[in-house]
């Protein structure tokens, strides 16, 4: 295992030498920080509460963004909007990954016909139309989750704006998720095709070890570093294609909100006060900017050959 | 390179016909169906209306219907709301609409991100690369639905203008074309400066710099032929992207395209109407790569062979 700490440590401290990666950590841990923790905080409001005498405040010592349209403090809507923003990039993506790994590690292992059959049928998937799939996909699962919202609340007991928040989203968590793990399979085949040739594997298939502890035990632990990268790569684009969803009405619905929620009611209201656009805008973009950013960073890092510069 | 093309249109066919499989299943699996009005329908009614578009019959029976009509008549079939309306004539008539914002916006994509991206390349690590690059970036960034109403302000017309925007006059193509056209470049721009650093660092690139050959002439002759190949091979996918971009930019900007029809005919369970566009979009799809695994193949001699 020498060699393998050595690595990670090189990669570290290359990582540590690009600025742009360094910020873009500090900056995505404070965002992380922001919306999960800071609504914790008692001086942050609540997002719902409607304040009719309070429309369109500019930013105070009490109303840090303002105000929207219906006197709700935007510093709230925005940091609570980033968590379901945050969370459906998060998820969504794990949720990519982990088929995509699966898939295509037992389609590079296997090798051969199966091999060959596998990667046809993603090859297929590839060229299906994305997005359209994504929403009728999301439109078929809406029923049984919000049944299994029912579900939980009769089990449990707990108030419905407890459940239906985090329930809600499960039709966008499976809808992007099943059809979000084509790259990622297709990277970790080749690499795992990559990594079956070497020696250590011959050694332990000599073991006389089991063909999934071989797999999963010797030859995923290292292809990790792809894997971590595309996995970077794929939150912002999937963050993104949760902001389009929830802009056409097929996505997060009131009265839960997204920062792709908060932005496209700013961009209907950005005449009027320009500020309900600007800030959910600068949070949604800081935060993909910060993850491309990283991602070419931890590429740079890992895989210094595919080094640009 | 006859068997690649023959090999390519086959996986086309392929891919078309899981899709049409996946379409049917998924679009029947939804809840709701398309006779859900506000007004309740008498059930003799109803049962007349099921039969005359075939859906009370057994699923796979209503498949293979589908398919046969598909294959033998080349029928998409009907719109269930609209009597006598046919999927056909919807496509006809908003197809050119989508197609023309689409030609335009590849077109400006083309345009600027390809030059941005080289000349990024070209200057690499100075002042330029790193303004082409952030503009690349914040057009991968932000959500169209920003960048249209901002670009919409920007030209001094006002939100109102979106509004009212409709696609009779050529100026109606200008703002959403640019918008998509736009987001597109900044992807291109950087595959652009990826694929031109690539070869740029290459031996013979160094073999032309030490005869003596101009810069500029370095970058054309030499460079771009091999460098551009990632930004082409983007261009197929891009036309996919384009195609659902242009659900958004054409509900932002109100134009008629297939891309609006498709969100409506999705939330009213239009069910042949939603089969008939997406069978459409992966043809569209499926041409466009073939097209540019052809393209691809054009530019880089190596491919020919295998």
């Amino acid at each position: 295992m020498e060699k393998g700490t050595s690595l990670w440590k090189d990669a570290w401290h290359r990582l540590a030498h690009n600025r742009a990666a360094i910020v873009s950590l500090f900056v995505l841990v404070f965002i992380l920080l922001l919306c999960f923790i800071g609504p914790l905080m008692p001086f942050v409001k609540s997002p719902t509460a409607i304040n009719l005498s309070n429309t369109g405040a500019a930013p105070s010592a009490d109303f840090w963004f303002g105000t929207d349209q219906l006197g709700r403090d935007l510093f709230a809507r925005v940091l609570y909007g980033g968590q379901v923003s945050l969370l459906v990039g998060l998820v969504a993506t794990a949720v990519a990954v982990f088929i995509g790994v699966i898939y295509g590690a037992i389609a590079g292992y296997a090798g051969g016909k199966i091999d060959d059959l596998l990667m046809r049928f993603v090859d297929i998937l590839f060229a299906l139309p994305f997005l359209v799939l994504v929403i009728l996909f999301a439109l078929v699962v809406d029923n049984p989750a919000s049944l299994f919202t029912d579900w939980i609340i009769a089990k449990t007991g707990f108030a419905r704006d407890r459940v239906a928040p985090i329930t809600t989203l499960i039709p966008l968590f499976i809808a992007i998720g099943a059809i979000g793990w084509l790259t990622i399979a297709r990277i970790v085949r080749a690499q795992v095709m990559a990594v079956k040739k070497q020696e250590f594997v011959e050694a332990a298939v000599s073991l006389g070890l089991s063909r999934p502890r071989i797999l999963f035990r010797h030859i995923l632990p290292n292809v990790i570093g792809p894997i971590i990268i595309y996995t970077t790569l794929a939150v912002p684009g999937i963050m993104l294609l949760e902001s389009v969803l929830s802009f056409l009405g097929l996505g997060v619905k009131p009265p839960n909100s997204s920062w792709g929620i908060l932005i496209k009611e700013g961009a209907d209201r950005m005449e009027v006060n320009w500020l309900l656009l600007f800030f959910p805008s600068i949070f949604f973009a800081s935060t993909l900017f910060a993850l491309n950013f990283l991602g070419d960073g931890l590429r740079d890092a890992l895989d210094p050959k595919s080094a640009k510069d | 390179m006859i068997r690649i093309i023959i090999n390519r249109i086959g996986q086309g066919i392929i891919t078309l016909f899981v899709l049409v499989t996946l379409t049917f299943f998924l679009v029947r699996a939804m809840p709701g169906s398309p006779y859900t009005e506000e007004k309740a329908i008498p059930a003799h009614t109803l049962q007349r209306m099921k039969e005359y578009t075939g859906l009370d019959q057994p699923l796979p029976v209503q498949y293979f219907r589908y398919l046969k009509n598909l294959i033998v008549h080349q029928d998409l079939g009907d719109v269930i709301k609209k009597d006598g309306v046919k999927v056909s004539e919807i496509i006809a008539e908003s197809f050119p609409v989508s197609f023309g914002l689409g030609v335009l916006s590849i077109g400006i994509a083309l345009m600027v991100g390809i030059p941005a991206g080289v000349l990024a390349a070209v200057r690499k690590n100075t002042a330029t690369d790193f303004i082409c690059l952030s503009a690349a970036m914040i057009g991968i960034c932000l959500p169209s639905f920003v960048i249209g109403p901002l670009l919409a302000v920007f030209a001094g017309l006002g939100l109102d203008s979106l509004n009212v925007a409709g696609w009779s006059s050529p100026g109606d193509w200008i703002l959403p074309a640019i918008t998509l056209g736009l987001i597109n470049a900044a992807y291109l721009a950087r595959l652009a400066r990826g694929g031109m650093l690539d070869v740029l660092s290459q031996d013979y690139i160094r073999t032309a710099r030490a005869k003596g050959a101009p810069p500029t002439r370095i970058v054309i002759r030499h460079a771009l032929r091999g460098g551009l190949i990632p930004a082409v091979a983007f261009i197929g996918p891009a036309f996919a992207g384009m195609i659902s971009g242009s659900f958004v930019i054409e509900t932002i900007f109100q134009i008629p395209g297939m891309g609006q029809h498709f969100v409506n005919a999705a939330t009213d369970r239009e069910f042949f109407l939603i089969q008939g566009l997406v069978l459409f979009y992966g043809f569209l799809i499926v041409g466009a790569n073939l097209l540019a695994d052809l393209a691809q193949i054009a530019l880089n001699p190596r491919l020919r062979k295998s």
